[in-house]
C-alpha cells in the first residue's frame, strides 16, 4: 500500500474521480445558481421594501389581478424552469446511470463485489478465479475495497446487525446497508489512486470509525492483485470457520 | 345592542364563575389561557434543555477529546468532563428529540394554539377544556420520561431522534433509557392527538357569528391546519412507536431482521415508512403555525392588507395534503423501487410551488407597505429569510441525484435547521413578543428584545450556513469526531467557527431570559388592549390580559382580519385600521362589512 | 367528553314554532354536535393508528415466504367468528340502549348497556381461550413477525374492548332511574363502542381469515 487518502482543498465538494459523478456536480450547480438568482431576487425586492417604504402612507390593496399574475407567473417559471429541469434531468440519470444495474453488470470487464456490513467495518468479497461467490477461492478483505479503473463495479450490500450506509464521496454516491434485504450500488472511477469510504448512516457509537479505504487500481495491478489474493485466500480457507462464510449467490438484477 | 347570532352564541358558551381555589385557577386549571402558559413555560424550559445539548454537540466539534467546561464538571464527572462516543449519541438524539416534540412543539403549538384559537375566533373557551388539561399533563408526562432516561443505566436514547431499528431496538441500544424515550414518544404523541381534537373541533363548531373560514387570521388556519395534520398522522408515529416497544420489550420481530441476506424476520424499512409518513407531515406541523404567525404579523407592521390572502390559505392547504405524499424521500438511498422514488422526489418538487406562494406573497404585502420595525416585525422579516434558505436548499434534497450524494449529510442537518430550527425558532419568537402584552398584560423591552434579535439573527444564519458549507464538502451527520476522515481534516476550521457562532448564539439567548423576567417581574406598565394598533380579536375585542371569560359580548365579526390603510375607514375613524367585529361610526358599516377578505 | 348541555333556543328567545314539540325536543344541542363532531375527528385520528397497524401487517406479511410459516399453527377461525357474532349483538345493543335511552326509558337503556358490556366480557373471554390456545400449540410472540403481528394487532385491540366494555358496564349502572345519564355520553360510548366493533371485522377478516 502507498501513501494514505489525501485531505481535500477549500471547501467545495471533492474531488470527483469517478466517470458518471459531474451529473451530480452540474446538477448541484444548476440548482446552485438557480437558488441564487430567486434568492437575490426576492431579498433584493424585500430590501427595496424595506427603505423605500419605511414611512408614507401604505397601499391600501388586497392584491390585484396583476400582482397575483406576478406570484402565479413566477411560481410557474420557477416550477418549469428549476424543478421540470431537475426532474427531468434526474429521471434520465437514475436510469440511464445511476440505478441501471442492468447494463452495469452486463458490461465487459464489470467487478462485481459484495458488501457485508457491520457494527464497525466493512468486509468486502471478491469472487475469485471462478466467478462465483460463497466458494473458498473468494478474496476477503475488511476495510479495503479494491477496483479496477474504467469499467463498471456493481457492489451487493448486506447488513447483519443495524442499519449502514455505504459512502463514497469522492465517486458522488451513496447506498443504505438494510439487514435483511441485498441493495446494490453501482459505479465507475476514472483516476486511479486512494479514496475513502464512510459510513452515513448512524450505526452506533463507534460510527464514526467506520471507515475504510477505496483503492483505485490500473487494471493489471488489479488483476495482479486479486490474482494473489485468491491464491492467499485458498490457502487459507478454513471450512470450520462459519463466520467467514457470509457470502450468498449474486442476485441477478431483476428490475 | 346584541344581533340574534350573538345571543345564539353567547346562550351556547354561557360566562362561568372564574375558579377561586388555588390549585383550579393556576395548576389543574381547564382555561385555555393558563393552559397556554403551562405550555410556555415546560417548552421554554426544555428550548434551555436541548440547546444547551447542543452547545455540548458543538463543543465536541470545536475541541474533540477536550474536557467540556462547566456542563462536564456537573454531569460528566466520571469521564473527566470529556463526552465519550456513547455519551455523544445520546446528546444528539435526545437534543433532536426534545427541540422537536417538547420545546417547538409545545411553544408553537402548545401555547399559541392553546392562547389563540378561543381568542381570535372569539370563543370563550376551547371545545373541550378538561381534554386541553388532560393533554397538558400527559405532555408533562411525557416531558418526565424523557428526564427519567438520563438517569437510567447505560443512559438516554442512542438511536438518532429517527429512532431507526434495529439500532433502537435490543441489538442496537439495549437498556431502559431508550424504551422510555419511545414511551415518552408514544405518550407525548397522545398528548398531541388530545389536543388536536380540541383545536381542529373548536375552529369547526366555534367561531363567532361571521367569522367564516375566509375571515380567519392567518394564524388559525396555520395552527388549525397543524392540528388537523396532527390528529391524522401523529397516530401513526404512535403505532411505529408501540411496535417498536413490543420488539424491545416483548420479543416481537417487526422491526428486527434475519441473519444478513436471508429473508423474512421483520422489516427494518417498515418502520423508515411509518416513521416518515408522520415524519414529513411533523416538518409542515412546525412550520405551519409559524407560517400562519407571519401572515398576520407581517400585513400587521406593514399596515397594509395581506397579498392574495385566498392564495395564502389555498397554498396552505395544499401544503397540508401533500405533505403526506412526499414523505419518501428520506428513504431514496434504502433500496425502494425507482418508480416510487421518483413518484416522492415529484412531489417534493411540486410542493415547492405552495410555498413559494406563501413567500412572494408576503414580499408583496411588504411592497408599497408602510413598514414599523417593531421587534415582532423584525423575528418576523427573519423568519422569512431563513424560511428562505431553508426551502431553497431543500431543492437540492428533492432530487434523488443530488441526494446521491448530499443524503446523510451536514447539508441535510443545515437544510431542515434551516426550516425547522432557524424558521419555527424565530417564528415562535415573533408569537412570543408578539402576544407577550396580551398572554401577561406587560409589553418585552424593545432595546433588550432588538439586541436579542440581532444575536439570534445573526447567529442562527452562521450557525448553520456552516452546517451546509460543511455538509456541501461531504461531512457526514452525527460523527462523534469528523476528523476522523481525511477528507474533512480540511473543514476543521470551518467546525470550530460554526461552534464559535452556536456558543455566540446560545449566550445571546440569555438576553431574551432577562428581558422575559425583568417584564414579567420588574415594574408594571400595562400594556393596554390594544398597544400594536391591530386588527384581530383577541387585540381590538377584549382586554389584555383577557378575563376568564374572554370576551364580555361574543364579538359578531364584520369583516376579514387585514383591513389596514383602508382611506374609508380612515375618514370614520382617523385610524388607518379597524378591528375584525368594530361598526364603524356612520352608516357606510355594512358596505365595508360586505368588503372582500 | 363534556359539552355544556344548553338548548339551542336560549330562553330570552321567543321559542320557534314547531309542529312537533317531541321531535323538536330529541334535536341535538349546540353542545352535543361539538362532542359529537370532537368524537368523529377522534375516531378518525385513532383509525388511523389502526390503519398503520394494518399496514405494517400487510407489509411483514408481504416480505414472508410463506403465511403462516411452515413450522408454525395455523390461527383458528371458528372461535374468533363466533366473536364477531358477539361483538354484533353487542353493537346492536348499544344502538338499542340508546334509541330507549333518547326515548326517555332509563330502565332500557341501562338492561341494554349491560347486556353489551356483557357481551364484550364474553368477546375478551373467548379472546383469551384463543390465545390460551394458540399459545399451547406453540406460538410465541417471539417466534417472528407471524406471531408477532397476530398477538400486538389482537392484543391492542384487546385493550380498546377493555377500555369500551369498562365505559359501557359504568354507564350501565348510571343510566338507571331515576339518575339517568347525559344522552351524548351514551351516544359517543356507542360510537366508541362501534368503531372498536369495526376495527374487529377488519381485523377478523384480514388475520384470520385471508
Amino acid at each position: 500500500m502507498t501513501a494514505a487518502p489525501l485531505p481535500e482543498h477549500g471547501y467545495g465538494l471533492p474531488h470527483d474521480v469517478s466517470v458518471d459523478g459531474f451529473r451530480v456536480d452540474e446538477l448541484i450547480h444548476f440548482t446552485l445558481a438557480a437558488i441564487t438568482v430567486i434568492f437575490v431576487v426576492v431579498a433584493a425586492s424585500l430590501i427595496w421594501s424595506f427603505v423605500k417604504h419605511r414611512s408614507g402612507p401604505a397601499l391600501y390593496s388586497h392584491g390585484t389581478r396583476g400582482s397575483i399574475g406576478l406570484v402565479v407567473g413566477a411560481v410557474a417559471l420557477v416550477l418549469v424552469g428549476v424543478d421540470g429541469n431537475l426532474f427531468i434531468h434526474t429521471l434520465g440519470d437514475m436510469h440511464q446511470y445511476f440505478w441501471n444495474f442492468k447494463s452495469a453488470e452486463a458490461a465487459q470487464g464489470a467487478v462485481l463485489i459484495e458488501v457485508n456490513a457491520h457494527q464497525w467495518s466493512w468486509d468486502a468479497r471478491y469472487p475469485g478465479a471462478d466467478g462465483r461467490f460463497g466458494t473458498p477461492d473468494d478474496v476477503i478483505t475488511t476495510d479495503d475495497i479494491r477496483i479496477p479503473v474504467g469499467v463498471p463495479v456493481v457492489v451487493q450490500l448486506a447488513s447483519t446487525d443495524v442499519i449502514h450506509s455505504l459512502y463514497l464521496p469522492n465517486l458522488r454516491v451513496k447506498q443504505d446497508a438494510v439487514p435483511g434485504t441485498i441493495t446494490r450500488i453501482t459505479f465507475q472511477a476514472k483516476i486511479p489512486g486512494e479514496y475513502e469510504i464512510a459510513c452515513a448512516q448512524h450505526c452506533g457509537p463507534n460510527h464514526y470509525k467506520m471507515r475504510a479505504v477505496l483503492t483505485v487500481l490500473a487494471p493489471d495491478a488489479f488483476r495482479n492483485w486479486l490474482a494473489d489474493a485468491g491464491e492467499d485466500a485458498r490457502r487459507a480457507y478454513d471450512p470450520e470457520d462459519k463466520e467467514a462464510h457470509w457470502g450468498w449467490e449474486w442476485r441477478r438484477f431483476e428490475p | 345592542m346584541s344581533t340574534a347570532a350573538q345571543a345564539l352564541a353567547e346562550a351556547a358558551q354561557p360566562i362561568h364563575p372564574p375558579p377561586t381555589s388555588f390549585w383550579r385557577q393556576y395548576v389543574f386549571s381547564i382555561d385555555h389561557k393558563v393552559i397556554a402558559k403551562q405550555f410556555l413555560w415546560a417548552g421554554l424550559l426544555f428550548l434551555l434543555v436541548g440547546g444547551t445539548l447542543a452547545m455540548l454537540i458543538r463543543w465536541q466539534w470545536a475541541y474533540p477529546y477536550r474536557p467540556v467546561p462547566v456542563i462536564g464538571q456537573l454531569f460528566l464527572r466520571e469521564n473527566g468532563g470529556v463526552i465519550g462516543p456513547a455519551t455523544y449519541q445520546q446528546i444528539f438524539t435526545t437534543h433532536g428529540l426534545i427541540m422537536i416534540f417538547f420545546a417547538v412543539t409545545p411553544v408553537l403549538i402548545g401555547c399559541f394554539g392553546n392562547f389563540l384559537i378561543p381568542l381570535m375566533i372569539g370563543a370563550r373557551d376551547m371545545a373541550f377544556p378538561k381534554l386541553n388539561m388532560y393533554s397538558f399533563w400527559t405532555f408533562l408526562l411525557s416531558q418526565l420520561l424523557v428526564l427519567a432516561s438520563f438517569f437510567t443505566d447505560l443512559g438516554s436514547a442512542g438511536a438518532g431522534w429517527t429512532t431507526y431499528p434495529p439500532l433502537s431496538t435490543n441489538v442496537g441500544t439495549p437498556g431502559p433509557g431508550q424504551t422510555l424515550v419511545v414511551a415518552a414518544i408514544f405518550v407525548t404523541g397522545v398528548s398531541s392527538t388530545m389536543g388536536a381534537i380540541n383545536y381542529v373541533t373548536t375552529v369547526i363548531r366555534m367561531r363567532a357569528p361571521g367569522m367564516g373560514y375566509m375571515r380567519l387570521p392567518l394564524t388559525m388556519w396555520g395552527l388549525w391546519l397543524t392540528a388537523i395534520l396532527n390528529a391524522l398522522f401523529v397516530p401513526v408515529l404512535g403505532s411505529a412507536a408501540l411496535l417498536l416497544l413490543l420488539d424491545r420489550n416483548f420479543g416481537t420481530q417487526f422491526f428486527v431482521a434475519g441473519a444478513s441476506a436471508v429473508r423474512g424476520g421483520g422489516d427494518p424499512i417498515l418502520f423508515q415508512h411509518l416513521f416518515w409518513i408522520f415524519g414529513h407531515p411533523e416538518v409542515y406541523i412546525l412550520i405551519l403555525p409559524a407560517w400562519g404567525i407571519l401572515g398576520d404579523v407581517i400585513p400587521f407592521f406593514a399596515r397594509k392588507p395581506h397579498h392574495w390572502y385566498k392564495g395564502t390559505v389555498w397554498a396552505m392547504v395544499i401544503v397540508t395534503v401533500l405533505s403526506a405524499m412526499v414523505y419518501g424521500h428520506h428513504m431514496f438511498m434504502t433500496g425502494m423501487s425507482p418508480l416510487l422514488g421518483e413518484g416522492f422526489m415529484l412531489f417534493t418538487l411540486l410542493i415547492s410551488a405552495p410555498s413559494m406562494v406563501v413567500v412572494l406573497n408576503w414580499a408583496l404585502t411588504l411592497w408599497r407597505a408602510s413598514i414599523r420595525f417593531d421587534t415582532p416585525m423584525l423575528f418576523a422579516l427573519a423568519t422569512v429569510f431563513v424560511f428562505g434558505v431553508g426551502g431553497l436548499t431543500g431543492l437540492f434534497l428533492a432530487d434523488i441525484s443530488m441526494d446521491l450524494y448530499l443524503h446523510d449529510t451536514m447539508f441535510v442537518v443545515g437544510h431542515f435547521h434551516f426550516t425547522m430550527a432557524a424558521a419555527s425558532f424565530i417564528g415562535a419568537m415573533t408569537g412570543v413578543y408578539f402576544w407577550f402584552p396580551k398572554i401577561f398584560g406587560r409589553k418585552l423591552d424593545e432595546r433588550l428584545g432588538k439586541a436579542h434579535f440581532w444575536f439570534t439573527f445573526v447567529g442562527i444564519t452562521l450557525v448553520f450556513a456552516g452546517q451546509l458549507l460543511a455538509g456541501y464538502a461531504g461531512q457526514q451527520r452525527r460523527l462523534f469526531d469528523p476528523f476522523q476522515y481525511t477528507f474533512i481534516q480540511g473543514l476543521r476550521g470551518l467546525n470550530r467557527w460554526t461552534s464559535f457562532f452556536a456558543f455566540a448564539l446560545f449566550a445571546g439567548q440569555f438576553i431574551f431570559v432577562w428581558n422575559f423576567f425583568k417584564t414579567l417581574f420588574g415594574k408594571a406598565v400595562p400594556a393596554g388592549e390594544n398597544p400594536w394598533q391591530v386588527t384581530t380579536l383577541e387585540w381590538t375585542a377584549t382586554g389584555s390580559p383577557p378575563p376568564f371569560h374572554n370576551f364580555d359580548r361574543i364579538p359578531e365579526v364584520v369583516r376579514g382580519p387585514h383591513e389596514f390603510s383602508n382611506p374609508e375607514v380612515r375618514r370614520l375613524t382617523g385610524r388607518d385600521f379597524a378591528g375584525q367585529s368594530e361598526v364603524l361610526p356612520g352608516s357606510a358599516g355594512p358596505a365595508l362589512a360586505a368588503a372582500r377578505g | 367528553m363534556p359539552g355544556t348541555n344548553v338548548r339551542r333556543t336560549p330562553a330570552d328567545l321567543p321559542a320557534p314554532e314547531v309542529p312537533d314539540l317531541h321531535r323538536y325536543r330529541l334535536r341535538r344541542t349546540e353542545g352535543e354536535v361539538t362532542s359529537y363532531v370532537g368524537m368523529i375527528i377522534f375516531l378518525g385520528s385513532w383509525a388511523m393508528m389502526f390503519a398503520a397497524l394494518f399496514f405494517a401487517y400487510a407489509v411483514v406479511r408481504l416480505r414472508a415466504p410463506m403465511w403462516p410459516p411452515p413450522d408454525q399453527p395455523a390461527l383458528p377461525i371458528l372461535v374468533p367468528g363466533l366473536n364477531t357474532a358477539v361483538i354484533a349483538a353487542s353493537s346492536l345493543a348499544v344502538v338499542l340502549a340508546s334509541r330507549a335511552h333518547a326515548l326517555g326509558r332509563h330502565r332500557r337503556a341501562s338492561i341494554g348497556l349491560g347486556v353489551a358490556a356483557g357481551l364484550g366480557a364474553l368477546f375478551l373471554g373467548l379472546q383469551i381461550l384463543v390465545w390460551v390456545g394458540v399459545w399451547r400449540a406453540g406460538l410465541l410472540p417471539s417466534g417472528g413477525p407471524y406471531p408477532s403481528a397476530f398477538y400486538a394487532l389482537t392484543a391492542f385491540h384487546a385493550l380498546h374492548v377493555l377500555v369500551g366494555l369498562a365505559a359501557l358496564g359504568v354507564l350501565a349502572i348510571r343510566a338507571r332511574p331515576p339518575r339517568g345519564t347525559t344522552r351524548s355520553a351514551v351516544r359517543l360510548w356507542g360510537m366508541f363502542w362501534h368503531f372498536v366493533g369495526a376495527v374487529w371485522v377488519a381485523l377478523y377478516v384480514a388475520v384470520y381469515l385471508v
